[in-house]
């Protein structure tokens, strides 16, 4: 055990910390639409060409090479700074980038990989189906081959941002007489294909708040270059990816949220500081039992990327997957509390209101509170499946 | 930086896991009866094997590791339901080296009992005045009390004691009273963070036994049936056990954490102990409650050792402030980011 630092890794940090102070844009960030994208986009350019993308990505194709210890540095330095959170260029830099890397064909990394670390493109995901959510197994949008392209016929739901994208990942089923996790196979879609028509999905934040798309694909012809691996290895493809970052990015959030509840803490104080003592208040303790548990996020993420480092695979992130998802939900439902009667008030100019719905999500999104449960019940902590 | 223990640690781990598996089972304390304790055999053993000092420079007889090896040494004895009279021991040992008494030696040899007094009311350790609860002060020649100021040795001939019944049957419990006794030996908290170790102490103890109460109610859910079916498959028994191993890996994480922050005396070291009690014991305190509520009626008896760890996470809580208190002192401290 030991939370040391070489002295590198040190200067890093401190370059790491200079380089954010001077560059983090202060603009508020849009929350929708093509301002949205240029925003996200452009952010991602100028970390790009301040030679910080990628820490710990590939040299050839535009990344830094560097250690898991010094993108973990990275991402909490990043967020010290409160350097905006890009969720456009989330599914790119966490998903497929990450999957082109691991299973790629070099032609696909070359191309893809330098443009998702410059900023030029957005990708999303196509992943979940009206029928097959946390059953992902059972997704049906299939395609047939039919000379070099694949023929894509189905529909696709929950695809964030997918409007503004460029490239879409997409699990399809190529061999339907296969067992249910063998038939899939991973694809690159460019966005602009002919035959793809996308419905807005808004979200409960505010009633004009789009967010999701669903996707429908009419005879979508895709080359079969695409294909990311094997035919039919998808489900494997999607797989390998999970954890890429090895819990490195997770830790950005947890500091993102630590920073947040020092901020509800001032805000607290002056509100109800005149009176008695905030620690004596409910809000107060609520405050800090939130402070508490964010210390402990932040340490079971260090445990997440200590377990990777010494190469022990497992499905023991799920319990600090599961643990951030209900502290977060907690950290927001408690800002409101702290303004009271305004939390009836949802304006454009203050992320409070939208902060609080949106956080609904965390719980839900790329896997549920229960599937995290049953994953932990069952491959961490060996009890029989239903 | 890494979380897990290095090979070193790894065979202090070990070692005090043999020991205590062999010496130390949890069904020891349903052979031994309802009430008092039996682990008073094991100091002078573990002190022979030299883990009453862990944390003790050696020029002091310690063998000068860190609180680190300490917390991971805890975490077993929690796990272990050991008696808190090692925490007893362990603090006394500090105090009195520090003072260069010469109970020192003793008292890491394991040869010497020692007690803990802990606050119910005022008190003032330098004046040697205050109300506390005695725990595991039966018999103990040395009674250890500390708080945000540093920590005291007293005799225990020093207090005034009333029995009074414990709600930890296992743990002797007494009031005692000092008015006006002169310490054996004082330990500032400026010269040593005595309160904050404390506290690395308790949260370790508290993951243990909430790790304990999350192996014993996963192990009946995979072997108790109704319905044909192993408990353990059901949905609404498996997420309860899955937040049970949520709140260890949370309260093991901090703990590991914040010992490496308090041996290296980095700024957010206090911040971090004092964040560990609060999860730690939290997590002791709903683990003990679930490993009750997977066992059903059986978990509700004395027969079962389930409410042992429902019961040790209260007393754990209790031990230098509780959650309430902790709480309202981590929200008084500066930021730790």
């Amino acid at each position: 055990m030991d939370l040391d630092f070489t002295a590198e890794d040190r200067q890093f940090r401190e370059d790491a910390r200079a380089w954010l102070m001077a560059n983090v844009t202060r603009e508020p960030r849009p929350h929708e639409g093509r301002e949205l994208r240029e925003y996200d986009l452009a952010w991602q350019r100028k970390q790009y060409e301040g030679g910080w993308a990628g820490v710990s990505w590939p040299v050839e194709y535009g990344g830094l090479g560097l250690s898991l210890t010094r993108q973990l540095i990275w991402f909490e330095e990043y967020a010290r700074a409160e350097a905006p959170d890009n969720h456009l260029c989330f599914v790119g830099l966490n998903h497929a980038g990450p999957t082109l890397i691991a299973k790629g064909s070099e032609e696909q990394k070359a191309y893809h990989l330098p443009r998702l670390l410059k900023g030029e493109t957005v990708w999303c995901q196509g992943f979940s189906e009206p029928n097959a959510g946390s059953d992902l197994g059972s997704l049906r949008t299939k395609a047939e081959i039919d000379g070099d392209h694949l023929v894509v016929n189905g529909s696709k739901i929950w695809t964030s941002h997918g409007h503004l994208a460029d490239f879409q990942e997409l699990l399809v089923r190529t061999d339907p007489d296969a067992p249910k996790h063998k038939g899939i196979s991973w694809v690159i879609c460019d966005m602009t294909t002919p035959g793809m028509d996308l419905r807005p999905i808004n979200i409960m934040t505010a009633p004009h708040h789009q967010h999701f798309v669903q996707v429908f694909y009419d005879d979508v012809r895709i080359p079969l270059s695409n294909v990311v691996g094997d035919l039919n290895d998808g489900w494997k493809v999607a797989m390998s990816t999970l954890g890429f970052e090895r819990g490195t990015a997770q830790i950005k959030d947890q500091i993102r949220y630590a920073v947040l509840v020092e901020r509800m803490i001032e805000e607290a104080r002056a509100r109800f500081g005149g009176n008695s003592p905030l620690s004596k208040d409910e809000i107060g303790s609520r405050l800090a039992q939130l402070r508490a548990d964010m210390a402990a996020a932040r340490a079971m993420t260090y445990m997440v990327v200590s377990r990777a480092q010494a190469g022990i695979q497992g499905s023991e992130a799920s319990l600090m997957r599961a643990m951030v998802g209900e502290v977060q939900q907690r950290a927001r439902r408690l800002a409101l509390d702290i303004i009271g009667p305004d939390a009836l008030e949802n304006p454009e100019d203050d992320d409070r209101v939208f902060y609080y719905l949106r956080s609904y999500s965390i719980t839900i999104a790329a896997g549920t509170a229960e599937v995290q449960r049953n994953i932990i019940g069952e491959r961490v902590l060996g009890l029989p499946r239903g | 930086m890494d979380l897990l223990p290095n090979d070193e640690q790894t065979a202090i781990v070990d070692a005090v896991k043999e020991f205590l598996v062999g010496e130390a089972p949890v069904d020891r304390l349903r052979a031994h009866g309802e009430v008092g304790n039996p682990d008073a055999a094991l100091w002078p053993r573990l002190g022979e094997l030299g883990f009453l000092g862990l944390g003790i420079a050696e020029a002091q007889g310690g063998a000068g590791l860190s609180s680190a090896e300490e917390v991971l040494a805890f975490r077993e004895y929690g796990r272990h339901l050991i008696s808190p009279a090692i925490l007893a021991l362990t603090l006394a040992a500090r105090v009195a080296s520090a003072a260069g008494l010469l109970a020192a030696p003793e008292l890491l040899a394991g040869t010497m009992r020692a007690g803990l007094a802990n606050q119910r009311g005022p008190a003032d350790l330098r004046a040697g005045t205050g109300v506390f609860h005695l725990i595991e002060a039966k018999g103990a020649e040395l009674i250890v009390a500390w708080d945000e100021d540093g920590a005291a040795l007293f005799r225990r001939d020093d207090f005034t004691i009333e029995p009074v019944r414990s709600t930890d049957a296992l743990v002797s419990l007494e009031r005692g009273t000092l008015s006006g006794a002169q310490p054996l030996a004082y330990l500032s908290a400026a010269d040593d963070a005595i309160h904050d170790r404390a506290r690395l102490l308790i949260a370790a103890l508290a993951a243990g036994t909430a790790e304990g109460a999350r192996d014993m109610a996963v192990d009946y859910a995979k072997v108790r049936e109704q319905f044909g079916k192993p408990i353990g498959s059901f949905q609404a028994v498996k997420h309860r056990c899955a937040e049970m191993a949520i709140r260890t890996e949370a309260a093991w994480s901090l703990t590991a954490f914040a010992s490496l922050a308090f041996a290296l005396g980095r700024e957010d070291s206090a911040f971090m102990a004092t964040s560990a009690k609060i999860v730690a014991t939290d997590a002791a305190l709903k683990n003990g409650a679930s490993n009750i509520q997977v066992h059903g009626a059986i978990g509700f008896t004395s027969e079962a050792d389930a409410h042992h760890y429902l019961k040790r996470a209260h007393l754990l809580d209790q031990l230098g402030g509780d959650l309430r208190r902790q709480r309202e002192r981590l929200l008084d401290m500066p930021s730790a980011l």
